[in-house]
């Protein structure tokens, strides 16, 4: 309850205070969003099956945000980073919605 | 390393959380779990199914350190999240795009920068001869106007004023005719005159000059004026002066009649004796 908290809050802080972010971090922006939601549905996932971790939980999302940023940074870097951010988001999108069909298994059975 | 790695690596959750509860078995809480959980409590929740689990932790609510720190990295999330949806409807693809798109929409907007230029440059062009073909009009106009004054002088319709000499003939005697006042205008005429007036009578192209009736004083295009006659010529004082006074001349005849001439030059003579313009019974003008 609490953690879902946290997200409503965060969105909603994120919306209001406007909070300027270093134009070094924006273009990684994206991408880190959408490994950390990774993780998000990966702990969800791990919730439904009993064996949630808050300590991997932490590592996993922090790593996946890192390595994604990484990995782009890396594109950019080589000149390739176009299609590298597509790439990662094309991987991260398939465990999303993997993920969301054990979570869907659970909570509908179906 | 996620959960979901291992989640999705590993077949059986069974197996899984025994090696979790191996490796972390101070940590391990399962979502819904208390944070007293203990291991025994624990393997009594799988049969537990994963819909109970959601709903046992979502409420009630527990502060853990487990929900404490996922609720921070999902405001995290949000965070992010709401910045990066706020950024990209902000302002259009640029906030977040890279290097290589920034130059290609750089490039573009060289090339429609140029093509801007090209259409303004082609405008000005049009501008420049639009304003050209209006000034010569307004040229024209202006050489027209002022056509009109200068034959508005000669016509004696308008008045004029320049530089010039005064002349005043005073005939108490009554010796001075229409011929002699002719002879001085044609004179003056000849010195390059450009507009005469006699007393308050305009002298023009079609100018008569008469003797008045029983020898006394002249009429001019029927007006009679009496002594002093008082000439205003416009011209050059310099070419003025003289062709009067040259040896024979205009003033020497006057005062041969006993009459007395007074020449005197100005920088400033108004000729404000004005004719009325009148429109030919039979000529017309043979141009546009």
């Amino acid at each position: 309850m609490i953690a879902v908290l946290g997200l409503v809050v965060g969105v909603v802080v994120g919306l209001f205070v406007r909070p300027e972010v270093p134009a070094v971090v924006e273009p990684y922006l994206p991408i880190a969003v959408v490994a950390a939601l990774d993780a998000v549905f990966g702990g969800l996932r791990a919730m439904l099956d009993g064996i949630f971790d808050d300590k991997v939980f932490v590592v996993s999302f922090l790593s996946n945000v890192v390595v994604a940023a990484l990995i782009v940074f890396l594109g950019d870097k080589l000149g390739v980073g176009a299609q590298l951010s597509t790439g990662v988001v094309v991987v991260l999108g398939i465990r999303i919605f993997s993920n969301a069909a054990a979570i869907r298994r659970h909570v509908f059975r179906a | 390393m996620s959960d979901a790695d291992e989640n999705g690596e590993r077949n059986t959750p069974a197996e899984q959380e025994h090696r979790l509860r191996r490796e972390l078995p101070a940590e391990v809480v399962s979502g819904p779990g208390a944070p007293g959980a203990q291991a025994p409590e624990q393997s009594a929740e799988p049969q537990l199914t994963g819909r109970q689990r959601l709903v046992k932790g979502l409420w009630p609510p527990r502060v853990s350190r487990a929900q404490l720190t996922v609720a921070v990295l999902l405001f995290v999330l949000g965070l992010g999240l709401a910045i990066q949806v706020r950024s990209t409807s902000d302002n259009s693809a640029l906030r977040g795009a890279r290097q290589e798109d920034l130059v290609r929409i750089l490039d573009e907007l060289d090339d429609r920068t140029q093509r801007l230029e090209d259409e303004k440059q082609g405008l000005e062009d049009q501008r420049t001869e639009l304003e050209n073909s209006s000034d010569q009009a307004e040229e024209a106009r202006k050489q027209t106007v002022e056509k009109e004054r200068q034959l508005g002088i000669l016509a004696g319709t308008v008045a004029a004023q320049g530089p010039g000499i005064t002349m005043t003939v005073t005939d108490t005697k009554g010796a001075v005719e229409a011929d002699m006042l002719l002879d001085a205008i044609q004179e003056l005429r000849a010195a390059g005159a450009e507009a005469i007036q006699v007393n308050d009578v305009r002298v023009v192209a079609n100018t008569y000059l008469t003797d008045g009736t029983g020898g006394k004083g002249v009429s001019v295009d029927g007006h009679k004026i009496s002594q002093p006659y008082r000439f205003k010529v416009i011209g050059k004082p310099q070419d003025l002066e003289p062709a009067l006074n040259i040896p024979g001349g205009v003033v020497q005849t006057l005062e041969k009649e006993q009459a007395t001439v007074a020449v005197s030059r100005s920088e400033k003579i108004v000729v404000d004796a004005l004719r009325a313009a009148q429109r030919p019974d039979y000529a017309r003008s043979s141009s546009q």
